[in-house]
């Protein structure tokens, strides 16, 4: 055999047919190779399929049917999936709107969920760090099945008291804990409130009743005129003094309903004059003066001109009460933004900053001996918290004791009232300086 | 190896967990032992007295837990620095705690006397303030912020006015008769008191500002020594501590 002309030995017809022989083979293979991986393919469909738990039905020959079962049946996995996420967000959302802290805990202390309110608890500094660790005690009780729980008293301040309640619960085989801080604040304080106004309101009526039979009961068996006088009198003092408390119980029982006979434009200046000239005699014959300023006559509220003069008038008797001779008060009004600023500031006593929360409660005394020497009710603050929620306005206090005490009523200003524009009038008549 | 660092820094994340444990309980002594003073409540001053057992306690675990990964980790710069810095706030917690329980033995002492409304009005305010002082310590030292623990100093400026003030306001009482000498000498100690809470708190500040940088305050004053011996002996003061 010569060459040919690419240097190739020339090839007989033999040789072609074993070439293409060859070449058919190798197709043949890899026609074989592709069936047994599809083959492999589609066993593995169906063992995935039967661990589903997916019916593909008879087995196709190219495997279409069994994809396409899958694929139906893992859209059903994810609207699944995608139904427990929105009912998992939705009960997230329930939880945080929760005032309760909630925070499910497993056995190493890893917090698995919680809600909005727990965030206070988590990795905390302060007062919140001793709740933090109570809960972490509690949990570990529950965790080996107790359910427990405790009462924290913080003292703040702000002061604050909480309970906490560990509950047993498990995930899977894993065992967890359920911990809920409960804020009761609030509770314990309208619970105090509640305990102390039916002793004091029995106090304050019996006391005097009490008196005034024991007094009878003397001035019977006496002789002496002069002695029967001076007991008549003591009666006397008796009866105005439960006079007094019934008439502040009937006011304030009246205010409380926000039995406004009528709203009418009240002039601010009418009402600081009339209430500075109700106080002024008790202050003079106390020694001590009562400084009002000025007030700008085009400033007007909407109100009951007989409620604002006893709120007035009761803040600045309380002034009063509560200074030493040779002090003074000072009363101030002005407009700002939309509203009416009362103040009435003194330089007496004070009030201790744990009472100042409370001083609007019915007959609730910071001084239960002196309050009682200036004969007051006990009533008067709780008159002026009523009066001015009757107004829609606001009563804030701010005192230091052995400094003085400074309250601000706010007023919405009359709607139909022109005020003067602030800057200028807080120029003319400064408030006077804030403690 | 990776492991063993992991468990070091979840040991340091519990030690600074437990130091913000043992301020909170001396955080809530000071109301509280402030309530005990004005209210004249014998019984919650005892229970005070008898609740610094616990701060106790936790002070020596702390300690205890310090020492420990001291001996076994070996830390170093910074992380020695942390370890150091949380033994030295353990003694000054500590120390104040028991500052506290020394208002509440001395409101048992004065158990009777009636404050003058100057006074109470001040010791309130001490009290307000020495808590500010002590949260804002605590916060330097969780958030690693070297420039409120230095702030604390000046902050404490406030409460050292405050307890002139009030120092002053008991010599006006006692002369006036409305204060006898027994109960002014022991407010006068609780006003102190209230004073060396304020100086803890700003201790806290110095070595936060040492857990963060390395620096301590009292280094300004040893700069000055050496420079003061370099120029005794003539050189310059070398190997003299570097100021901030």
């Amino acid at each position: 055999m010569s060459p040919g002309p690419l240097g190739a030995v020339a090839v007989g017809p033999v040789v072609v047919l074993v070439g293409a022989a060859a070449v058919l083979g190798a197709l043949v293979g890899g026609l074989v190779v592709r069936e047994r991986a599809r083959g492999r393919h589609r066993v593995r469909l169906e063992q995935v399929a039967a661990r589903l738990g997916v019916a593909t039905g008879a087995p196709s020959a190219n495997g279409d049917d069994e994809l396409a079962a899958l694929e139906r049946h893992v859209r059903a996995i994810r609207a699944e999936a995608d139904a427990a996420a929105d009912a998992r967000s939705l009960l997230q959302q329930a939880l945080d709107t929760l005032p309760q802290a909630i925070l499910i805990m497993d056995s190493s202390g890893l917090v698995l969920e919680r809600n909005a309110a727990s965030e206070a608890f988590v990795a905390a500094r302060h007062a919140d760090a001793l709740v933090e660790a109570a809960v972490g005690e509690l949990v570990d009780s529950a965790l080996r099945g107790e359910p427990s729980s405790r009462t924290v008293e913080l003292f703040g301040p702000p002061r604050r008291v909480v309970v906490i309640t560990t509950t047993p619960v498990a995930t899977g085989s894993e065992p967890a804990a359920v911990a809920v801080v409960d804020d009761i604040t609030e509770r314990r304080r309208l619970e105090a409130v509640r305990t102390d106004f039916v002793a004091n309101i029995s106090h304050e009526l019996k006391t005097p009743v009490g008196a005034i039979g024991l007094l009878a009961e003397t001035m019977q068996a006496e002789d002496d005129p002069a002695v029967t006088a001076r007991l008549a009198e003591r009666v006397q003092a008796e009866a105005v003094r439960v006079g007094r408390t019934i008439e502040d119980l009937l006011e304030l029982s009246r205010i409380e309903l926000g039995q406004l006979s009528e709203l009418e434009p009240v002039a601010v200046a009418d009402v600081v004059t009339e209430a500075v000239a109700r106080i002024r005699p008790a202050a003079e014959q106390a020694g001590i003066t009562i400084d009002a300023d000025a007030v700008d006559e085009g400033l007007v509220v909407a109100g009951e001109h007989r409620q604002l003069i006893s709120a007035l008038s009761n803040l600045i008797d309380n002034a009063v009460k509560y200074s030493d001779a040779g002090g003074s008060v000072e009363v101030g009004a002005s407009g700002h933004h939309g509203e009416v600023v009362l103040t009435v500031a003194d330089h007496g006593i004070g009030i201790p900053a744990r009472d100042l929360e409370r001083v609007f409660e019915r007959f609730y005394r910071v001084d239960q001996a002196r309050s009682r020497q200036t004969g007051g009710t006990g009533l008067g603050l709780a008159i002026v918290r009523h009066v001015v929620a009757n107004h829609h306005g606001s009563v804030e206090v701010e005192s230091r004791l052995g400094e003085g005490s400074l309250f601000t009523l706010r007023l919405p200003v009359a709607r139909s009232t022109v005020v003067a524009p602030p800057e200028p009038h807080d120029a003319t008549h400064p408030l006077p300086e804030r403690l | 190896m990776p492991e063993q660092r992991k468990t070091f820094h979840q040991e340091l994340d519990e030690i600074r967990d437990e130091i913000v444990r043992l301020a909170a309980l001396v955080g809530e002594f000071i109301p509280r032992g402030t309530e005990v003073l004005l209210a004249n409540d014998m019984h919650g001053a005892q229970e005070l007295i008898e609740a610094d057992d616990e701060i106790d306690a936790l002070t020596l675990r702390v300690e205890e837990q310090c020492y420990h990964v001291l001996a076994l980790q070996q830390p170093m710069a910074s992380d020695l620095r942390a370890i150091v810095t949380a033994v030295w706030l353990t003694g000054e917690l500590e120390r104040s705690g028991d500052l506290m329980v020394n208002v509440a033995k001395a409101a048992r002492r004065i158990y009777g006397a009636s404050l003058p409304a100057r006074l109470r009005g001040l010791i309130e305010r001490m009290s307000e303030e020495a808590s500010r002082l002590m949260k804002y310590a605590i916060d330097a030292y969780v958030e690693r912020n070297a420039s409120l623990g230095a702030a604390l100093d000046d902050i404490d400026d406030g409460l050292d006015q405050l307890h002139r003030d009030y120092i002053e306001a008991i010599f006006e009482c006692h002369a006036t008769h409305d204060l006898g000498l027994q109960a002014a000498v022991q407010l006068a100690l609780i006003g102190r008191y209230y004073e060396r809470i304020g100086d803890h708190a700003v201790n806290i500040g110095h070595r936060v500002q040492y857990m963060v940088t390395g620096w301590l305050p009292e280094q300004t004053g040893a700069a000055r020594l050496h420079a003061r011996a370099g120029e005794g002996n003539g050189d310059q003061g070398e190997g003299a501590p570097p100021a901030p």
